[in-house]
């Protein structure tokens, strides 16, 4: 009986610990699977985000990147690996364990060091980021992981299986190929598989060495947070899982070729066929072929006119990048980012060239302070008329003489309320201190809204400098924080679908694609005013083809094109001609999209508060959220 | 057997600082099955690796059937070499293994295959084409490293401690195999071991080896009974070897008794070794014998007793079928024919070194 109990008891632990571990892929397979858009709610069964995923020409793309690279690097770092071993297994023991000791150190360092360091490296040397330079880093931290596997091996190998090979008339090349390298091959396999999943895996490195228009999944998928994540990345996350699952399933059951022939299953033995040999062999040769075809286009790339464009992620229609391209015969390269933050440095570090950007109101501001951006030329942007009046004025807080600035997108930042939950009319931030919503509220987890919000609400300037107004407000927000939810950034879209809570703060842009999904939800713009953002074209220093930055930015101003955009990305366009060009009128006249901003007072626009002003926010923002 | 097959000449070799050849000279007939012994560490392995072209010699040349091979790679030599380790290819079958040096040879499919079956007869493995190396135990296995060696008719058969790895049982049959093999094929074996049974059961000549010299070149009965000097006396199975004085030609004096015994030519009160083995001590009633003395240890060991007797203050190791209670006085006897006498070491490097099996 007790042992009964503790056999239970064990299962149920084990049960447990799966239960942890998988939970969270579980719950994105089923995602996948959901014909809703919202994670809150299952909509029924569908394959439609695979199909979706399949038709997405840029993510197919970013698929073959990330096979091509994948594959590339762990052959071209198992053949290195391998023979690296070699070397390091002939030296004396002391040479051995210091070299081992060096060669181990790059997969203890942090991502971040690894992929920083080699795109210093990379700068320093001159190269082209692209294809080329994130295949070089994946080789580069893909060795050590191939060492780790083939040592061990090598060093248990007989030696005088290779004399006894040189024994019977093989020379040594002969030896070493036919009876060295068969008994080192799982051991070559498993750290070629390891290399393959790393590189698969891996983020961060790529995300410092790509360049701009060459994305691999992972890079992909995160510049996808902008507008939240699609349904279609579920699928996608789901299929990566499977692969890198299978592929370990491999790895493990490649087996040391010590057992009697009718065990001998798998892999092994499957590589053991010369059809799979050959097979495999031109698949890696077809591989590599197009890989260098691919690196070779991808450098021969200048001769053809081209402009490289630094997008927000999903911040454009690509059916308008395939429009542009085939009108005026330009070359786009397309690069994304997710916060202003993470651009700027890119920018400045110049490991790109980017010819237009399309930054917010006080990164403009900012990057004006530091002499990064270009005047634009007027002359070459005619359809810069189509863009209204008023938002050249509000434009010049931050680019006083409009000379570098082409609004692009704008917005307010307002409360979204679901009306189910909600009865009392909302026009005021105070709502959100409301207790009677405890824990029914969510916040912008983000330093300069969750402060707008309080000092707005206090009367003051949402770029304030006054230490005593930022204090209060301060202390409004750590007074807000029992009814708080949540601080999230996407997830209020998300969640406020999902009837998940009752009132959130967004971006207007935002607030309209949830309102098609959840017709409860309602937008206002509270009367205390409140942050009207503008995000703008503008052309930096570094830009190599000034001419055809302007040929694509007076192209985003055409109506068609702005109004495709809008449409696409649902952020109000600045663009008149374009407003008059939307066929739904409810839409046409919506107050969330295109609000009178003359009904409101207190609207401003972030300014860049200087360094200073950042950690001065930043410490304060903190203490609210250490509470 | 006449003709020198091998031939090593002034062969040295040492690693770093450490010499393990110093002026090597040997040489192997056609035919003879010649065993280097010596514990670990005395240079018999180096040896045979110089010969297969593993190592190469510091000074010296390596002759075979009068042509200097000292500079030819080991895939360049009428050599095989069968590995203490077996060293077979576990990736291919039985069949695979045994092909191997004569498909780089480019021989003839029917050729490689009667090759086989011969060969797997011969080592009593017939049928074990298709099984892999892993599936067989270690006799077994040693036998396809013979096979694989001996397919390609290599003039000499270099074996490196073959039978290292086996049990007892297995090793004693496994020599017999050896000495068949030899005797069928008509090469010469050149065979490594720090068994002296082994060496003693197969060999036509034996080379005893300590410290990078060799100690002894003769017949197993040559070794054994008339051992040069200590370290052969002590090397070679159990023995007394006991400090004396020759006294003259065919009398030696033993820790203060004389003996008559057979040698001469040591001229008269010099200072020798004696070695008595101790099967030829005969215990006889205390009067009867040279010396007396008493059982102070006894073991059984099977064929025998192992007896120690305490003589004159020396131990005496003594075997004998007949048991003599511990504490029984006893005479000591030896027949002259069994004292055998021999110089004192001259030098450092031939006395009895510390060695492990």
């Amino acid at each position: 009986m007790k042992k009964f109990f503790s056999l239970q008891a064990r299962r149920i632990y084990i049960a447990l610990i799966m239960l942890f571990l998988y939970a969270p892929i579980i719950t994105l397979i089923v995602l996948s699977f959901n014909s809703s858009r919202s994670r809150a709610k299952w909509g029924g069964f569908t394959l439609d985000w695979y199909k979706a995923l399949f038709e997405n020409e840029s993510i197919l793309q970013a698929l073959y990147n990330t096979l091509a690279i994948a594959l590339l690097s762990s052959v071209i770092a198992t053949v290195i690996g391998t023979i690296s071993c070699i070397a390091i297994n002939s030296m004396k023991r002391k040479s051995r364990t210091v070299v081992m000791g060096i060669t181990n150190i790059p997969m203890l360092n942090a991502d971040i060091v690894t992929g920083i360091s080699l795109m210093l490296l990379f700068l320093s040397l001159g190269l082209k980021f692209g294809f080329g330079t994130i295949l070089l880093a994946h080789i580069t931290f893909n060795i050590p992981y191939v060492i780790l596997s083939v040592m061990p091996r090598m060093k248990q190998l007989n030696p005088s299986v290779y004399e006894a090979a040189l024994d019977l008339g093989a020379s040594p090349v002969n030896a070493w190929f036919k009876v060295v390298l068969p008994d080192l091959l799982p051991a070559i396999q498993s750290g070629f598989l390891m290399a393959f999943t790393m590189s698969l895996d891996d983020f961060i490195i790529t995300h410092f060495t790509k360049g701009p228009g060459v994305d691999t999944l992972s890079t992909k998928i995160y510049t996808e947070v902008k507008k939240g994540i699609k349904p279609e990345m579920y699928a996608l996350s789901t299929i990566i899982f499977i692969t890198v699952l299978v592929l370990l399933l491999l790895v493990n059951k490649t087996p040391s070729p010590e057992k009697s022939p009718g065990r001998q299953k798998g892999l092994y033995q499957l590589t053991q066929k010369p059809g799979f040999r050959y097979a495999s062999a031109g698949f890696l040769l077809l591989l590599t072929g197009s890989g260098i075809f691919l690196g070779m286009s991808r450098i021969k790339e200048p001769e053809v006119q081209q402009v490289i464009v630094y997008n927000w992620g999903e911040y454009l229609d690509p059916e308008v990048i395939e429009m542009f391209e085939a009108e005026t015969g330009i070359q786009v390269i397309y690069d994304e980012y997710e916060t202003n933050e993470i651009m700027f440095p890119k920018v400045a570090a110049g490991t790109s060239a980017y010819d237009v950007l399309c930054p917010s109101d006080y990164m403009i501001e900012k990057l004006i302070e530091n002499d990064m951006l270009m005047e634009i030329d007027f002359d070459n942007i005619p359809n810069a008329v189509n863009i209204g009046q008023q938002y050249y004025e509000q434009s010049k807080g931050f680019d006083p003489k409009n000379k570098y600035s082409v609004p692009y997108c704008w917005g307010t930042v307002g409360i979204l309320y679901n009306k189910t939950m909600v009865t009392e009319p909302v026009d005021s931030w105070s709502i959100l201190w409301d207790e009677q919503y405890s824990n029914n509220i969510l916040m912008q987890d983000s330093v300069r809204d969750a402060f707008m919000v309080a000092l707005k609400l206090k009367g003051y300037s949402m770029n304030s400098m006054d230490e005593d107004e930022l204090k209060e407000a301060r202390d409004l927000l750590i007074e807000q924080r029992p009814v708080v939810q949540a601080y999230v950034v996407d997830q209020v879209r998300d969640k406020m679908i999902g009837g998940e809570a009752a009132l959130g703060v967004i971006y207007s842009g935002e607030a309209i694609y949830t309102q098609r999904e959840n017709p409860d939800l309602e937008y206002v713009i509270p009367q205390e005013g409140t942050n009207v953002w503008i995000d703008s074209w503008v052309i930096p220093k570094t830009a190599q083809n000034k001419e055809n930055a302007e040929i694509f930015i007076d192209y985003m101003c055409r109506p068609d094109i702005a109004l495709l955009n809008f449409e696409y990305i649902t952020y109000s366009t600045p663009n008149d001609a374009a407003r008059e060009l939307i066929e739904d009128e409810d839409i046409r006249n919506s107050d969330i999209a295109f609000p009178d901003l003359s009904l409101y007072d207190h609207l401003e626009t972030y300014d860049y508060l200087g360094e200073e002003g950042d950690s001065l926010y930043n410490d304060l923002w903190k203490e609210v959220k250490s509470q | 057997m006449s003709t020198k097959l091998i031939d090593l000449q002034h062969i040295s070799k040492s690693y770093g600082d450490n010499l393990i050849l110093d002026d090597m000279n040997l040489y192997i007939r056609e035919n003879e099955f010649l065993t280097l012994l010596g514990p670990s560490g005395c240079g018999k392995t180096t040896t045979l690796r110089i010969i297969g072209g593993f190592e190469k010699a510091d000074r010296g040349i390596v002759c075979f059937d009068g042509q200097d091979i000292s500079h030819l790679p080991p895939n360049k030599r009428q050599l095989n070499t069968v590995f203490q380790k077996y060293a077979l290819f576990t990736h291919m079958t039985i069949a695979q293994n045994i092909a191997f040096g004569l498909k780089i040879k480019g021989k003839s499919k029917a050729y490689i295959d009667d090759k086989i079956k011969y060969a797997l007869k011969l080592v009593n493995l017939d049928g074990y084409e298709n099984r892999t190396p892993d599936s067989l135990s270690g006799g077994q296995q040693q036998r396809i490293a013979i096979a694989r060696a001996i397919v390609n008719e290599p003039k000499v058969l270099l074996l490196d401690e073959p039978l290292g790895a086996l049990d007892l049982k297995l090793r004693q049959d496994m020599q017999y195999e050896l000495i068949r093999l030899k005797n069928e094929l008509g090469i010469t074996f050149i065979y490594v071991t720090h068994d002296q049974e082994e060496a003693l059961t197969m060999s036509d000549t034996v080379v005893v080896m300590n410290q990078g010299y060799i100690q002894q070149i003769g017949t197993p009965e040559d070794i054994y009974n008339e051992p040069e000097n200590a370290f052969v006396a002590d090397f070679i199975g159990d023995s007394n070897i006991i400090d004396a004085i020759m006294v003259q030609d065919e009398l030696v004096e033993i820790l203060g008794t004389r003996f008559a015994c057979v040698d001469i030519d040591f001229g008269t009160n010099t200072p020798v070794d004696v070695v008595i083995r101790p099967e030829d001590i005969e215990l006889v009633a205390p009067e009867k014998g040279t010396i007396e003395g008493v059982v102070t240890h006894l073991i059984f060991k099977g064929v025998h007793y192992e007896m120690e007797v305490l003589a004159n203050g020396f131990e005496w190791l003594v075997h004998s079928t007949i048991l003599v209670p511990v504490g029984t006085k006893v005479g000591i006897h030896v027949d002259p024919f069994n004292i055998q006498i021999m110089n004192k070491p001259e030098s450092e490097d031939e006395e009895v070194a510390v060695f492990d099996e």
